[in-house]
């Protein structure tokens, strides 16, 4: 008996992953959009990368009004800063954000500044997440930088000294990596795998499931002598086979980029070593079956293959939107992640990345959670399949 | 050999019964060929799929070769081959794709089911189809396919729901040398059909079934003398009830 259920699991195993690769058109594009992903990804990232760091690296900054402040104006030369004019219309530009943030220096300033009431702005748009935010850190600490040296001149001109005006020295030792600083934004890699191997076997679960019914072959199935359970498990496998391949495939797009693409601003904060790739598969390989068996729950529902693919991209919204939740809401690390899906493979991948350490339990309890889940799919879709509303389709 | 007893099926509740099938009983003989003959919505194919296991018997039991369905379906399946109205066919599979997968399932070897493939293809008139990809089949190569995939696994009992709708003259002629054929190899053959002349040609005995419970049984010329009636739509039309209705629906609409 468990021999025959193993060679009918086999044999539906076969035959699906035979008829759907046969759909060459929906192959095909499944094949080239996961390859190409991630070269898009990384050209996007890298470029992104290397414009916020050839920004720190020239330490250019925009002031209007220079020569109303050439007391901030020499000492930001001292500092090797490139002082540049901005555009007329800088304020509009910065909106858009076309343009840099800006430092105004007022016609008064000098007079005002031996009084000690001098004021400059700092125009900026703070909604605008880009390369921007490297400029006015710059600008703030420029800023900061000469306040102290001012302040501590006309304290030692009056006889006191400057240790009295600071009652402690803060010293700034930033222990982040430029990788590290990379890897904040490199979570990308991951997060593309996972909704690119959910996305490319929905076509294939919802067939397995909505789309047997729709063409009226699901009835004959139902009658030859197998148990539920072995057809279901069959076609679990031959998707499960299939998600895992894209999941590779995606992954081999990042690691044939990275290693081969010369990507400006890339190559020199991230490479990663064959053992990480080997740990973002295994984490993988429980969660695409996972994932697409579980598509294959919500399309049995549907009447027919649009109704199936319908609830079936519920699936797929859930894998995109859960780690923008959770970057919103700043969670950190912790174990409870571990157990939701997504959340567990984003949480472990983007530690890999980051060359964080990594335990067996980072791997031992997704894997468990998606046995799980894989598991009661596979029960429920067999229990499904005895329901006669679902084997004949009626609302 | 096929025994129903008493078999029930209600799509209503409890309170509210709709009593598809409602204590049907009959029996039908190995090496013979029984028609199960009704009007729409009879309930032909309710029984048909309970027989199957498809649905769930409500009442009373089935059998087939003294093997209690309710009790173990998957054995009946095996000495079944059931053909329903749903034939779907995988179309990126080549026809032989499409039944060997059966085959398989069934567990036969591949020597085996090719030499019975090969041997319907014969029978059918396949040749030309048997290795195409099934895409673009018309209704009666379609059929064709569905039918030998229904019987790959060369089952004891065979089983047809309405197997001659939508098909030409051609297809329903090589169909019915099938049905004898079938007989002539001492298998049980029943099919449903709601076609008097077609049941009357090629059956030995004839269950008529209307509105879930069986109104008569019996060879054709047992049927006539049963209606009172010279020919055999008159008899169908009376003993499926059918006439009363009609006449009912009639005075009330004079009424």
């Amino acid at each position: 008996m468990a021999i025959s259920k193993l060679n009918t699991i086999l044999t539906v195993a076969k035959k699906e992953f035979k008829d759907h690769l046969r759909d060459r058109r929906t192959t095909l594009m499944i094949l080239l959009l996961s390859v190409a992903m991630g070269p898009i990804m990384l050209l996007g990232l890298g470029y992104f990368i290397s414009t916020m760091e050839q920004k720190v690296e020239k330490r250019e900054l925009f002031v209007l009004g220079a020569a109303h402040g050439p007391e901030v104006i020499n000492f930001m030369l001292r500092q090797d800063i490139t002082i540049k004019e901005p555009k007329p219309d800088y304020r509009d530009l910065i909106k858009q954000g076309k343009h840099d943030p800006v430092l105004v220096i007022p016609a008064d300033f000098s007079a005002k500044f031996l009084t000690g009431d001098a004021r400059v702005e700092l125009v900026y748009d703070d909604t605008r997440q880009d390369a921007g935010n490297a400029s006015i850190r710059m600008l703030r600490n420029v800023m900061r930088g000469f306040n102290t040296e001012v302040g501590n001149q006309r304290l030692i001109a009056r006889g006191v000294s400057s240790a009295v005006f600071r009652a402690v020295e803060v010293q700034d030792t930033n222990l982040g990596t430029a990788a590290q600083r990379a890897a904040g934004l490199l979570f990308i890699i991951p997060w593309i795998t996972l909704i690119g191997c959910v996305t490319g076997c929905m076509s294939m679960a919802v067939d397995l499931a909505a789309g047997e019914r729709e063409r009226g072959s699901l009835e004959p199935l139902l009658m030859s002598p197998i148990a539920r359970e072995a057809l279901v498990l069959g076609k679990a496998l031959a998707v499960s086979i299939y998600a895992i391949g894209i999941a590779l495939i995606t992954l081999l797009g990042f690691a044939m980029t990275l290693k081969f693409g010369n990507l400006p601003g890339i190559a020199s904060v991230i490479s990663l070593s064959g053992a990480q790739y080997l740990g973002f598969f295994v984490m993988i390989l429980s969660f695409a079956p996972a994932m697409a068996v579980m598509q294959m729950l919500l399309a049995t529902y549907g009447r027919n293959f649009k109704e199936g693919q319908t609830y079936a991209t519920y699936a797929i919204q859930l894998v995109a939107i859960l780690p923008v939740v959770a970057i919103l809401a700043q969670v950190k690390d912790a174990t409870w992640q571990l157990l939701v899906p997504v959340m567990a493979q984003l949480m472990v991948m983007t530690r890999i990345l980051r060359g964080e350490s990594v335990e067996a339990i980072h791997f031992l309890l997704p894997a468990a959670m998606n046995v799980a889940i894989f598991t009661i799919a596979v029960i429920l879709i067999s229990r499904l399949l005895r329901q006669e509303k679902i084997i004949f389709g009626r609302a | 050999m096929i025994d129903v007893r008493g078999l029930e099926k209600n799509f209503g509740t409890a309170t509210a019964p709709i009593m598809a099938v409602d204590g049907v009983t009959f029996t039908a003989a190995s090496g013979a060929i029984t028609g199960l003959l009704g009007p729409n919505g009879a309930g032909k194919t309710t029984v048909i799929r309970m027989i199957g296991s498809l649905i769930e018997i409500g009442g009373g039991s089935a059998s087939v070769d003294g093997i209690d369905v309710a009790r173990d379906p998957n054995a009946v399946r095996s000495v079944c081959g059931i053909l329903t109205d749903a034939r779907g066919l995988y179309t990126r599979l080549t026809a032989r794709e499409n039944i060997r997968y059966y085959a398989e399932l069934h567990g036969i070897d591949v020597q085996k089911s090719e030499a019975t493939i090969n041997r319907f293809v014969d029978w059918l008139d396949m040749k030309d189809i048997i290795d195409r990809r099934t895409e673009g089949f018309s209704q009666g190569e379609r059929m064709k396919v569905a039918i030998v995939r229904a019987l790959v696994h060369e089952p004891s009992t065979v089983i047809l729901d309405e197997p001659t709708n939508g098909l030409d003259v051609m297809t329903t002629r090589a169909l019915r040398e099938l049905i004898k054929r079938l007989k002539a190899e001492g298998r049980t053959v029943m099919f449903s059909s709601h076609i008097m002349q077609e049941v009357a040609a090629l059956c030995d005995e004839i269950v008529i079934i209307a509105k879930g419970r069986v109104t008569a049984q019996g060879t054709t010329e047992q049927l006539l003398a049963e209606s009172g009636k010279a020919n055999l739509e008159d008899a169908f039309v009376k003993l499926a009830g059918i006439d009363a209705d009609f006449s009912e629906s009639n005075g009330a609409k004079a009424a």
